[in-house]
């Protein structure tokens, strides 16, 4: 990825409100869309069917949302990042929108990499103090169940809290290089084990990704 | 008792918080979630129109009718524009549990919120859809239940050629090109709404319209008297048209080939910007429907269609744009249209595809031009295995047109070809079957030579069968089909014949083909049986998984209707059909005179590249449009 004749341009964007229900791949193909009707300078790919050079960040699953999601576009030519986000903001749908716009080293690791941990929340519709933890979940890969050991991933939380708009449960999750826990499974099993039903849960969104954890 | 008149009124209910909760446990929800990039909510209008595609979104959205007629209405004042698709299976099911009525995916509005909802008719296996749709948005099903605030259901699209078996499920049916009929008739609708006017006085003006047929104001007449009278319908009333014209959208070739569409979030069939280059085609094959009703051929100018495919995929941000139409590699100027685009697109990694390849040299030229590097695969359609059939059905290609193309796209780099034939074609016999595997061997021989001695390993040809299903509006709209265990022993001889293990056979299940001939040719009877299917479980019938033979079958058993009779009855070209009252333009004396010509054999030119042959469509007004002499630049 790295051509140190290209512009490497990191872009935050939010999946929000009734777009969290889409899906990863989705989101990347609105997110092309958007940069190609941005009229941005984005450079190609070589070879037999030319496509655009865009990296995406970690994917959310369907029904997540997300405020600080990202993407990294690959530009042929310098740009004021602020006419970039200009541009791309009159090119995009309220809920699928981005919100801030820097060049970055072409050498830096990719979004996909570069933030292992993702901070949810939760939104529930029920006043919890606190919320059990199961030891491990079982999750379904190509037909296959595994069994995953909660505490390789949870790297903080579940905490609660009561905010203005209702009770919220905020937890931290780490991706691992072999896999990781998806926020909504776990926090569907969390309110299995707490006894409590699946529509307590109101909305999820990852609040925050980071290189490092952070309390 | 005095009926309730239905107020109009600016704003639509939503049942949005009703549907949330159900988007958590469906397959792909961003179906129904509207905030598509394009989607318009107009909000100064007080009539309310809701276009629905009778299948899924992924199916409907990319629909041309359905993006037309939301513009061509939404373009007008007072009236707003909504789109509605029936949901999947799983919705679907939810929607029952849980009482959540058919919605729009705009303003999430019940669709019986509606003053009028259209549904287009794209094809005949769609029939069952309609009864779903008007089930699940609590709409009675029959226009003769329907209440005063009930909404206007309009039908519209191919299957308007032959209304009668969706006759009792519809107010008016549309035929002919919607840009603007829709609005006219949506507008008739409101002004004599707000002047207080009941539902059966607005569709008696509706029916004053041309092009609009409101079935409940004729009587249908048993087969005796329609063939004495000359027509199986009976107005009710003074002054009702008895033959319905189809109406033509003149301004087509001036208006821009750039309309505003939606793009979807969820991967979508033919997911890219569609620009309409042209409308109609006048080759004049005899099995073809939309070779007669898209009549006269127009054509967009190359400077309209550039800069309308510029502005498109800027205003869009698709990355591949399709130029269609019924045959794309006949316009005029197409050689200009593709070098101008592969310029201007040069470096941005945009893909400039055609839908189907003409089938000779220049053919594969023009599909070089916009291929590039990536040279997939080549679909060309032959129709029939000799040259006697070919004639027959007025397909006027040549076996040297197939090898000239086979040379030239093999010689180019492709290395896969697929080759289109129908099964059971007016006085199909068993060599022609046998000449189908002859022709694909020879072109198979033919690539093989073609693409060189490094390439010769991958070469590929496969042949796609479908059974021939007779058309209204159609030179073979008498000719009955073949039965599905006939259609079977033709396509096993046709699989016994070939030798090459290289050539792969694919054939669509005849007994899909077998409804679709009974829609395609029925008459008001067939209606019942569609809504006994129904009633029996059918819907998705275009779906092979979901497809129900037995429920029509049953169902044609209880209404007392033969479907082998409707499907498979040969008349003579005296004879009138069901859908007589219909005129697509090209006079029934056309028909009959290809017909006859057919049967011995006798081919007629396409008159946009040489003479008219009288089809009757063109007068006053109305003709071919060309943007610049056809033939020219086509080899
Ligand atoms: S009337 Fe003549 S010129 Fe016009 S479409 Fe028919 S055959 Fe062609």
């Amino acid at each position: 990825m790295a051509d140190p004749l290209l512009f490497r341009l990191r872009v935050t964007y939010g999946k929000t409100g009734r777009l969290a229900l889409l899906s990863h791949l989705e989101i990347t193909h609105a997110l092309e869309r958007a940069v190609r009707r941005a009229g941005l300078p984005f450079a190609v790919t070589q070879g037999f069917s030319p496509h655009m050079r865009i990296a995406f960040g970690s994917a959310l699953p369907v029904g997540v949302g997300g405020v600080a999601e990202i993407f990294d576009i690959f530009l042929a030519r310098n740009v004021n990042p602020a006419d970039v986000l200009d541009a791309l903001q009159s090119a995009s749908v309220e809920e699928l929108y981005p919100t801030a716009a820097k060049l970055i080293s072409p050498r830096a690791p990719a979004a996909s990499v570069a933030f292992p941990y993702s901070t949810y929340e939760a939104e529930l519709s029920v006043r919890v103090t606190a919320l059990a933890v199961p030891r491990t979940v079982t999750v379904r890969r190509k037909k296959k169940e595994k069994e995953l050991i909660v505490a390789d991933f949870l790297a903080d939380g579940p905490t609660c809290e009561t905010t203005g708009a209702g009770y919220a449960v905020r937890f931290t999750l780490q991706a691992k290089e072999d896999g990781s826990l998806r926020p909504d499974v776990l926090i569907n099993a969390c309110l299995a084990e707490s006894g409590l039903d699946e529509t307590a849960l109101m909305g999820l969104t990852r609040v925050a990704q980071t290189a490092r954890l952070v309390h | 008792m005095a009926a309730q008149k239905k107020a109009l009124s600016t704003a639509l209910p939503s049942v949005w918080n009703k549907l949330e909760p159900l988007l958590r446990r469906i397959e792909r929800p961003s179906r129904y979630i509207d905030h598509e990039w394009g989607s318009v909510r107009k909000s100064d209008a007080d009539f309310h129109f809701c276009m629905v595609y009778p299948d899924t979104y992924e199916l409907g959205q990319p629909n041309q009718a359905l993006r037309i007629l939301v513009n061509a209405v939404n373009a007008t004042e007072g009236l707003a524009a909504e789109r509605a698709f029936l949901p999947a299976v799983d919705l679907i099911e939810l929607m029952r549990e849980e009482g959540l009525p058919l919605f729009s995916v705009e303003s999430c509005a019940p669709l019986s919120s509606f003053d009028a909802i259209g549904i287009t008719l794209p094809h005949e296996l769609a029939a069952t859809n309609v009864l779903e749709v008007l089930d699940l948005a609590g709409i009675p099903l029959h226009a003769s239940e329907r209440a005063e605030d009930d909404p206007f259901v309009i039908g519209g699209g191919p299957c308007a050629y032959n209304p009668e078996p969706y006759a009792p499920f519809f107010d008016v049916i549309s035929v002919g090109e919607g840009e603007e009929a829709t609005p006219e008739l949506l507008c008739v609708i409101r002004r004599m709404r707000r002047a207080g006017a009941n539902r059966q006085k607005i569709l008696r003006e509706a029916a004053k319209l041309t092009g609009s047929y409101v079935p409940s104001l004729y009587r249908w007449r048993c087969e005796g008297e329609a063939q004495e009278r000359g027509s199986w319908i009976e107005p009710l009333y003074e002054g009702l048209p008895t033959r319905i014209e189809k109406r033509i959208f003149e301004g087509f070739a001036e208006s821009s080939a750039w309309e505003p569409a939606v793009v979807p979030f969820t991967e979508a069939v033919h997911d890219r910007l569609n620009v309409e280059i042209l409308r109609g085609c006048a080759r004049g094959c005899r099995f073809c429907q939309a070779g007669m009703i898209y009549r006269p051929v127009r054509e967009r100018s190359a400077d309209n269609i550039v800069n309308s495919v510029l502005r498109g995929l800027a205003e869009t941000g698709y990355d591949e744009v399709s130029l269609t139409s019924l045959s794309s590699t006949d316009h005029s100027q197409i050689a200009e249209i593709l070098s101008r685009l592969n310029a201007a697109l040069a470096g941005t990694g945009v893909r400039v595809s055609i839908p189907s390849q003409r089938l000779d040299s220049f053919g594969v030229s023009m599909a070089e031009l916009v291929a590039g590097q990536k040279k997939g695969g080549l679909t060309f359609a032959p129709e029939a295995g000799t040259q006697r059939l070919r004639d027959v059905i007025n397909k006027n290609v040549t076996e040297d047109d197939l090898f000239g193309a086979i040379d030239a796209a093999f010689a180019a780099g492709w290395r896969r070809c697929k080759l289109y034939f129908m099964i059971g074609l007016p006085t199909e016999t068993d060599e022609d079957v046998k000449g189908i595997a002859s022709l694909a061997q020879r072109a198979y021989d033919r690539a093989w030579a073609a693409a060189g001695p490094e390439a010769r390993g991958s070469v590929k040809v496969s042949i796609s069968c479908a059974v021939f299903v007779p058309k209204a509006q159609t030179p073979f709209q008498w000719d009955g089909q073949i039965g599905p265990e006939e259609a079977l022993r033709r396509v096993n001889l046709l699989s016994h014949s070939i030798k090459y293990k290289a050539i792969d056979v694919h054939w669509h299940d005849p007994k899909t083909s077998f409804v679709e001939a009974v829609m395609s040719r029925g008459g008001r009877e067939v209606a019942a049986v569609v809504e006994g299917a129904w009633r029996r479980g059918a819907r998705f019938d275009a779906w092979t998984e979901h497809f129900n033979e037995q429920a029509w079958r049953d169902a044609s058993a209880e209404q007392g209707v033969d479907p082998e009779a409707c499907a498979q009855t040969t008349y003579d070209v005296g004879y009138i059909m069901p859908w007589s009252h219909i005129s697509s333009g090209v006079s029934q004396a056309f028909l009959a005179r290809e017909r006859k010509r057919a049967e011995e054999g006798v081919t007629m030119p396409d008159c946009t590249f040489e003479r008219c042959t009288g089809c009757g469509v063109c007068k006053g007004d109305v003709a071919n449009m060309l943007a610049a002499p056809r033939g020219a630049n086509h080899g």
